[in-house]
């Protein structure tokens, strides 16, 4: 298990994290999600000793990570790299060899990468000479090529196209169900609701949400409710003040409830009016608590001032 | 999974630079280069010095009838041209020659009993000796006809002093370069690490130090291998042109050229590599390693200048114990046989401890700038910036 425990780190007069603390298990596909800013870059570059924290500190498995442990760990960071003209295969068995592998070990496995990522032909190609999607999956092949506990990758999917993601997640899914830990920062939030199980949600240096992304949503007090009355037009909701409407599409209103609210009042109301085609309670998109929670992180003179 | 020792760290950063700039034609295009530098450095100067083809060349006593007339016409022949003039005694002629008033004095017997003596301080020129003896070979008649002029040099210059004096050349003009072309692909590499940001996949893994000093270490040994090359082509050359007498000293010259350009290499490569990580892209690379730059040609123009033509005065002293000249002026002082061995032997101490203190010092500035992004960092910050 990877745990971030109470992380500071100033930039000078820039806070880029204050006190951020989470943890990722084995075996999870957890995202790392959190507006430009939050904190999740240096998060990362904390775990790969890449920026020292002013205070807190980083473990995995319950031991402090230190250099040693960082050779089981696999990174892609956000800013793409690798040397543009050094061949793929030399290059992933290179970072090979600097996790620990010995030099047959790692051209096995760079070998075994490049065939899984469809580019065993392409083994003797510079990687300035690759399409950007082939960089791309180098890029991950780079950090997957030793074979490590904890992958921990900046914004693995941002560029690549629906094929790319597709493979993508179907390798980190693989990896996490290899027992490996997997966290990986991402701003497309209906991808991540779609592969991951658990979330961690930082703004502005904190914590603001964490755990399974079903209990969060559970743990919501949001519901959103889309109803589709025939002929009503929505009359029937006039006069009610227990929701708030979002949407108003002739007989289909979307509403936002609270989870306490009376559904079979509204079930009955609804029925009085006429014909009920549609009657829909859902606990709310990750989107939408992501929205909630970094909202709320905002403090208030900020608002104030703008 | 094992644990990657640093020495292993490093041997992986250096082996990686071997493969892939030994492989590229940059290293090959660099050899030739420097091998037509190195001619271009020999030769140029000779054309420079040789180009002195006005000889000013006196009389001794009373020259025999109709040299004088001869030797004008001898040189308008060719292209040596004479200036005459007559000094009554050999006596006057060696202090003329000593004072530099004149470049030669010729003393034929009125008789023409002797085949004379052409007196010069060092050596006379082909050009010079072509004439004199085609002038006076024309005065004879009879038995001695053929007997030309005998040469006698003043302070004779011996094989030994000419190859020691083209050896220091040949070495400082190897070090300088070497310095120079192998020192920027070490400012380069590391612009380029940062610029494409690879360097944040290596250093998830690999101490700022270690990485740097991997790659002063790979590209110093591939440079290293250039200077053997180029020496062992050299004096290969030589030996089979038969044209240079190779002084006992050879063997403790090339060693030392060899262990200061080592020296020389670490320390400016070091300091190359440390300031280029302040630069955030590779135009920026020649600007930030522009102290590097000047304080090398100050130490090459400095050597070339002063210190061959006085190899024992107090500047040239004073420069041994400065570690940014030391790598040129020591195997230049050696090479011309003008060092004592405890010069050398502090000499030397004294740069290896400068460069520890580069690596300490250049480590520190490295890992606080090769991570950041954005505008070029100051040296300052850099420090600052470090954990």
């Amino acid at each position: 298990m990877l745990e971030i425990r109470n992380l500071t780190k100033r930039y000078g007069a820039v806070t880029a994290l204050d006190g951020a603390s989470f943890s990722a298990k084995r075996g999870r596909l957890v995202g790392f999600l959190g507006p430009n800013g939050a904190g999740k870059t240096t998060t990362m570059r904390c775990v790969f000793g890449l920026a020292t924290p002013d205070s807190g500190d980083t473990r995995w498995d319950g031991q402090p990570i230190d250099a040693v442990t960082r050779l089981r760990f696999g990174y892609m960071p956000e800013q793409r790299g690798l040397y543009p003209r050094m061949r793929i295969a030399e290059q992933l068995s290179y970072f090979g060899q600097h996790h620990g592998l010995t030099g047959r070990e790692a051209r096995a496995a760079a070998g075994l990468w490049l065939e899984r990522f469809g580019l065993a032909d392409r083994a003797k190609s510079k990687l300035e000479d690759l399409s950007h999607g082939n960089q791309q999956r180098v890029q991950l092949a780079t950090a997957l090529v030793h074979d490590p506990e904890l992958l921990v990758l900046d914004e693995p999917f941002s560029g690549l196209d629906p094929i790319g993601i597709a493979t993508m997640a179907e390798i980190l899914r693989e990896r996490a169900a290899a027992g490996v830990g997997v966290v990986f920062s991402s701003h497309q939030l209906d991808l991540v609701e779609e592969v991951c199980e658990d979330v961690v949600i930082i703004s502005r240096g904190r914590v603001v949400a964490e755990g399974a992304i079903e209990d969060l949503k559970a743990s919501s007090g949001r519901r959103h409710l889309d109803v589709e009355v025939a002929g009503s037009g929505g009359a029937w909701l006039d006069g009610r003040n227990t929701h708030t409407v979002l949407e108003r599409d002739g007989d289909r209103v979307k509403l936002l409830v609270e989870d306490s609210v009376d559904l079979g009042a509204l079930l009955t109301a609804a029925r009085d009016a006429g014909e009920v085609r549609r009657f829909s309670y859902e606990p709310p998109k990750l989107s939408e608590l992501f929205m909630e929670a970094v909202t709320a992180s905002q403090p208030v003179r900020e608002e104030a001032r703008a | 999974m094992r644990r990657v020792s640093r020495i292993r760290a490093i041997r992986l950063v250096a082996g990686r630079e071997i493969i892939e700039r030994g492989r590229s034609r940059g290293y090959l295009l660099s050899l030739v280069f420097t091998i037509v530098l190195m001619l271009v450095g020999f030769i140029v100067p000779t054309l420079i010095l040789g180009q002195t083809l006005t000889t000013r060349l006196a009389l001794v006593g009373t020259p025999p009838a109709g040299l004088e007339q001869a030797l004008t016409a001898a040189a308008a022949a060719g292209t040596q041209q004479l200036v005459l003039s007559s000094v009554p005694t050999r006596a006057d002629a060696e202090a003329a020659l000593h004072a530099g008033s004149i470049d030669a004095a010729l003393e034929v017997p009125a008789d023409l009993s002797a085949p004379g003596e052409l007196i010069v301080v060092t050596d006379a020129s082909a050009p010079l000796r072509a004439v004199v003896d085609q002038a006076v070979v024309g005065l004879r008649t009879g038995e001695n006809a053929i007997a030309t002029p005998v040469v006698d040099a003043l302070q004779p210059q011996t094989a030994e002093d000419a190859t020691a004096s083209l050896f220091a050349n040949a070495g400082i003009i190897l070090m300088f370069i070497g310095i120079f072309s192998y020192g920027s692909w070490v400012l380069t590499g590391v612009v380029e690490e940062k610029q494409s940001r690879v360097v944040e996949v290596v250093l998830s893994t690999v101490r700022p130090r270690d990485l740097l000093m991997g790659k002063v270490l790979g590209i110093g040994l591939l440079a290293l291998a250039q200077l053997v090359i180029l020496v062992a082509v050299g004096l290969g050359v030589a030996q089979i042109g038969g044209r240079l007498a190779l002084p006992e000293t050879t063997l403790g010259a090339v060693v030392q050229l060899l262990v200061w350009f080592i020296l020389g290499f670490a320390l400016y490569s070091t300091t190359m590599g440390f300031l280029g990580s302040l630069a955030s892209r590779a135009e920026e690379a020649s600007t930030a390693s522009m102290p590097v730059t000047l304080t090398a040609t100050t130490a090459y123009i400095l050597s070339i200048v002063v210190v061959q033509q006085d190899p024992s005065g107090i500047l040239a002293r004073v420069m041994t114990f400065i570690p940014p000249a030391a790598p040129m002026v020591v195997p230049l002082r050696v090479a011309l046989g003008a060092i004592e061995p405890w010069e050398i032997l502090l000499s030397i101490a004294l740069t290896v401890a400068t460069i520890w203190l580069l690596f300490v010092v250049g480590a520190r500035v490295y890992s606080g700038a090769v991570l950041q992004v954005g505008s070029r960092m100051r040296l300052r910050d850099a420090w600052r910036a470090s954990r």
